[in-house]
Order: C-alpha cells, then sequence, then structure tokens
C-alpha cells in the first residue's frame, strides 16, 4: 500500500487544484458583484466621484450627493443585490435537485402563483402593502406543494415536476390575465408593477425580511451543500451514499420557495433571474465543486447590471424585470432545444 | 474484515399497493458472491431495492447485524451496506476522480474535511478498477465499460463491506461484462466484500456466484450452489423454457443450453 502513495499526491494535488480554482471564481464573482455595487451609486444620470460615495456611505452628508446616493441609489443597490441573491440561491437549488436547468421557480409555476395571488389581493380584495406579500408568499408556498403533490408518484419524478409546473403555470397566467382585464385602471398599475418585478422605490428598511430569509433559508440550503452534490448523481444513488432523499427535497424546496417568495414580495418576480443563474454560474465554476453560492452571486450581478441597463443605459426608464425577461427567454427557447437533443442536466 | 449478517425475513415490498415481493425469506451468506437470478418481474430488482432501503417492505423486515435497516441512521448505513443502482447519473463534466469522491459522502459531516484517509479511499478505489489513468477524464467521454468501472470505484470509495448491484452488466458489451464481473470477484476475494447482485445471463450468474438465487412470483424459488440451482427443473419452472444443462468446460459450472423449435440437429428424434 506504500506503493501507491505518489498516486495519492497526485489526487490531493488535483483535488487541491480544483478547489483553488473554485475559490478563484467565487473571489472573482464577489469583486464583480462589489465592483458593481460601487459603479452604480457612483455613476448614473449624474456622476458622483467615489470619494463622495464612500464619504456618504460613512455617514457624512453632502447636499444633493447625499440625496441622490443615500436615498435613491443606495437602496436600489442593496435590494438588487439582496434579492438577486435570493433568486440565484432558490433557483439554483431547484435545479441541482431536480437535475433539471428547467426546473427553476420561475419556470415550475411558484412565481405565478406569488403572482396570481398579489394581483387577486390588489385588486378583488382591494388590499395594499406588506399583507399583499404575505399573501404572495403563500401562495407561492402554496403552488409548490401543488406541484409536489400533483407530480408524486412513487417519489417525486423531476421531469414530472417540470411539466406539472408547466402546466400550473399556464393555469395562473390565465388567471392573472383574467383579473387584469377586469381590473379599474386605478389598481392596474399598482398590479403591473408586481408583475414586472422592479426595484423602483426601493427602501432601506426592506432589505430587513431579505436579510432575514438569506440568512435562514439560505443556511439551510448552505448546510445541504453536500446532500445536494450528492442528489445531483441520481435519487437511488444519493440514497444509497445516506441521503435521506425525501427529507431533503422537503427542506430545500421549503428554503428555496421561502427564499424565493421573500424576494418576490419585495421586488415582483424579476424574470428569469432565478432560471438563469444556474446555468450561468456553472459555465464558469465548470465541475470544480458547489454552484450554490456562485449563483446567488450572479444572481445578485444579474439584477444589479439589469437595472442599471433599464434606469441608465436605455433611452427610457424600464424596469429591471423588462430587461432580465429580454436576456432570458432566448435562453430557455435555446435550452428547451437543447436539453431535447442531448437530454442534458444541469 | 468484520463479518456483516444480512437477512430478509417475511419480506413483502410492491409499488402502488401492487405487492410485488410477497413475504420473502433470505439470509445472504456473509462474504461470498451471491447472484439472483429470475424472470422479468419476478421482483429481483424490487427486492434488491428493498435490501438496500430505497424501498420500505409493506411487511418484514430487512436485518443488518440483527437491527432493521430502516431504523439504522442513513449515513451509518451508507457506511456498511452500499449499492450501484440500474441507472446512475453523471452529471455533465464531472471527473472520474470527482465522481469516485462521492463515494466518501457517508463519511463526511458537514464540517468534517477531506483527509488522507479519503484519498487513500479513492486512490485505492481507482487502484482497484484499474481507472486511476482516467482520473481527470471527464466521465461523460468514457466508454460504457470504462463508465461501469467507475461507478463501481465511486462504491469501493465507499468503503461497505456488503456491496449491492443491480445489473451490473446490462448494456455493456461481452468483453466488458466479463471484465465487470471479474473485477467483482477480485473484490470478493481481496477484501472480503460480501457481493449481492441481480445478473440477466444465467451463466454468467452460474460462473460467478457462490450462491445463486432463484427468484420466481415474488419469492425465492430457489437457493443453493449453482450446481444445485440451475437445474433444467428450475428453467422449466421459473422461466418456463426447456433446457439442457450441461458442464461449462472452462468452469467446471453448470451450464444452460435453451431448446428451441429451430435448430435444434443436435437432440434430433429424441424430442
Amino acid at each position: 500500500m506504500n506503493m501507491s502513495s505518489p498516486t495519492i499526491d497526485l489526487l490531493a494535488v488535483n483535488r487541491r487544484r480544483k478547489a483553488r480554482r473554485h475559490s478563484i471564481a467565487l473571489a472573482l464573482l464577489l469583486a464583480l458583484v462589489v465592483v458593481l455595487f460601487g459603479f452604480t451609486l457612483s455613476v448614473g444620470q449624474s456622476v458622483i466621484a467615489p470619494l463622495d460615495v464612500l464619504r456618504v456611505l460613512s455617514g457624512e452628508p453632502i447636499p444633493g450627493t447625499s440625496f441622490t446616493v443615500g436615498q435613491l441609489r443606495l437602496p436600489r443597490a442593496v435590494l438588487s443585490i439582496l434579492s438577486g441573491l435570493c433568486f440565484g440561491l432558490g433557483g439554483v437549488a431547484f435545479q441541482v435537485m431536480l437535475r433539471n436547468p428547467l426546473a427553476s421557480p420561475d419556470i415550475i409555476g411558484i412565481t405565478s402563483g406569488a403572482g396570481a395571488a398579489a394581483v387577486f389581493a390588489i385588486v378583488v380584495l382591494q388590499m395594499s402593502g406588506p399583507m399583499v406579500s404575505l399573501l404572495a408568499v403563500g401562495a407561492g408556498l402554496g403552488v409548490a406543494v401543488l406541484v409536489y403533490g400533483l407530480s408524486f408518484r412513487n417519489g417525486v419524478g423531476g421531469t414530472r415536476l417540470i411539466l406539472v409546473g408547466i402546466g400550473v403555470s399556464a393555469m395562473l397566467q390565465s388567471v392573472i390575465a383574467y383579473i387584469l382585464s377586469t381590473a379599474p385602471s386605478w389598481s392596474l398599475q399598482e398590479a403591473m408593477r408586481w408583475l414586472t418585478g422592479s426595484v423602483n422605490g426601493a427602501q432601506l428598511q426592506q432589505a430587513l425580511p431579505l436579510l432575514l430569509a438569506l440568512a435562514v433559508f439560505g443556511g439551510v440550503l448552505l448546510s445541504r451543500t453536500r446532500d445536494l452534490e450528492a442528489l445531483r448523481l441520481g435519487d437511488d444513488t444519493a440514497s444509497a451514499l445516506g441521503v435521506r432523499v425525501s427529507q431533503t427535497r422537503m427542506l430545500v424546496i421549503v428554503s428555496a420557495v421561502g427564499m424565493i417568495a421573500a424576494a418576490t414580495a419585495v421586488t415582483g418576480p424579476i424574470a428569469f433571474v432565478a432560471f438563469l443563474a444556474g446555468p450561468i454560474a456553472a459555465r464558469i465554476v465548470r465541475s470544480n465543486g458547489s454552484l450554490l453560492l456562485p449563483a446567488a452571486l450572479v444572481g445578485a450581478i444579474l439584477v444589479l447590471l439589469g437595472d442599471y441597463v433599464g434606469q441608465v443605459l436605455l433611452p427610457s426608464r424600464y424596469p429591471v424585470g423588462v430587461i432580465t425577461g429580454a436576456l432570458g427567454a432566448p435562453y430557455l427557447i435555446f435550452l428547451i432545444v437543447r436539453v431535447n437533443r442531448t437530454g442534458g442536466s444541469l | 474484515m468484520t463479518d456483516h449478517s444480512l437477512v430478509a425475513t417475511e419480506l413483502s415490498a410492491g409499488y402502488d399497493g401492487k405487492e410485488i415481493l410477497k413475504g420473502l425469506d433470505l439470509t445472504i451468506p456473509s462474504g461470498r458472491i451471491t447472484v439472483i437470478v429470475g424472470a422479468n418481474a419476478c421482483g429481483k430488482s424490487t427486492f434488491l431495492r428493498t435490501l438496500s432501503r430505497l424501498l420500505t417492505p409493506t411487511k418484514g423486515h430487512v436485518l443488518l447485524d440483527g437491527t432493521s435497516i430502516h431504523r439504522t441512521p442513513a449515513r451509518q448505513l451508507a457506511r456498511t451496506l452500499g449499492l450501484l443502482p440500474q441507472a446512475p447519473i453523471a452529471p455533465e463534466g464531472i471527473t472520474v476522480a470527482d465522481l469516485v469522491s462521492r463515494g466518501r459522502h457517508p463519511h463526511k459531516s458537514l464540517f468534517s474535511r477531506w483527509t488522507r484517509k479519503d484519498d487513500e479511499a479513492v486512490d485505492g478505489a481507482l487502484a482497484a478498477t484499474k481507472t486511476f489513468d482516467l482520473a481527470e477524464r471527464p466521465v461523460d467521454e468514457l466508454s460504457g465499460g470504462q463508465r461501469q468501472r467507475v461507478w463501481i470505484a465511486m462504491a469501493l470509495a465507499q468503503e461497505t463491506e456488503i456491496l449491492l448491484l443491480d445489473e451490473p452488466t446490462t448494456f455493456l458489451d461481452i468483453n466488458h461484462q466479463i471484465e465487470v464481473l471479474d473485477l467483482l470477484t477480485d473484490l470478493n476475494r481481496e477484501r472480503g466484500t460480501t457481493v449481492v447482485m441481480v445478473l440477466h445471463d444465467l451463466n454468467l450468474a452460474a460462473r460467478y456466484a457462490d450462491d445463486l438465487v432463484a427468484m420466481a412470483g415474488g419469492k425465492i424459488h430457489a437457493f443453493g450452489t449453482p450446481e444445485e440451482v440451475l437445474t433444467e427443473d428450475m428453467v422449466r419452472e421459473v422461466f418456463g423454457l426447456e433446457s439442457r444443462i450441461i458442464e461449462d468446460p472452462l468452469s467446471g459450472r453448470p451450464m444452460m443450453l435453451p431448446i428451441g423449435r429451430h435448430r435444434m440437429a443436435g437432440i434430433g428424434a429424441s424430442l
């Protein structure tokens, strides 16, 4: 057995190199988030010197600049990052668990469920504020349970769950369309805001529920990283490796839906961020390690970038959901074509 | 290597309320190669799934060292009892070394770090399956035979004393089938691992088994040495097929020649 020690060393070297690549990818993504954060704070319709931005952030009052940075740009950037982290992490958890990039919450109806409930609350029940959000979160969880239940047969098959989810999503979309068609114009605007997803009118205190969701649900998901990685080998293999598959599934579903719903409640469903973050992270990380953290960071980058493009770079202002939607739809088509051809998984 | 006893008592199990295993009793001999054969839908895969806890029995128990496996913590069970399912999934782009390392999962807890011992286990598994040269190759680029060796390597890295395999030779060319069965025999001889597998090919089953199990109708039809189990009567009762059993000139084990309606010149009028 002592003979084999050079081969063991070789294995260890390769393993460490992969771990290092994973850390580097994470560090780069994190750096990109920080740079984008700083950039969106200082460069907008007007340009504010980075030093002034830092002074405002440290609490120093500068007339005019304090308002622009502290009241307008900062809450926007902070909410973009936090909701992006929630969407990215929640989305990739679903995709990894069900071994299919199409299994993201915005495809399988969870987002539509939250949207339908919000529109119903606004238009029919004439509610507003936190009650709408609460209802939306509840509906998101409800749809998750419904889709899970409908696709249950000797355990839950990934493909069946996706197809059931797409069906449920279509049904909910028609509910939304029906309610909108009967809506009076004054509530229509509020309802539309819920459906496109934007960080317009962001306020810093809205960050609190997102931080909470990240801490609790994100913590649960990250603590399950190894089990999720094992699930990528198939339910049977994961089970043979000592993963309690159904229990892990339930935990992941509740946590991921919790995060997605919390973010949706604050920003509305920012289209396709949950769906895009995982596959983009997979391109960056390759097979060097877990996708959870990288996908969360990619989600934050997508929302930050999408909002910036919508606010500053285009001739008129668009909510971030329009930008990410325009980005995500072609990718969805590409993915469906590709998955059909290769049966590819995440 | 310690002896482990794996016993099924009055085991019933199935899907959608349909019973497939119907009160089955079997003690898996420790440190030997046990091969399960039987016609399609006789319950052999269901039996293997129930033995490995993928399926919960509706009646009866699977006892590992006297304790029901459904009461043993999942991780602890996975350190003693390994399973290679029929269709494991390799994530896109995963390398061989990575995949084999996944076998260490039951030995790791949330905060435990990768240790030298883990590297040794992976190295040993790669060496035993002769896949070390493939270590940094992506699994999806390998041939069917190589891939199956890699999956077995993953199960080896798990370092379980009992290994269950569901049709490990399906979809493989005959040369790779022999390669895999030889490898499992090495494993049994060198590490003392108890091997239990379902095989389709009766002759390969008889050649490689220490003990042969023939299943029919969700029960054990016959259990014993290949000579005791692979008989013309068994083949007729389990498969509904007339046959001749001769001695395999290479292994000395029984070998089954099926009797069909055509090309039977050798037995002429004796039919």
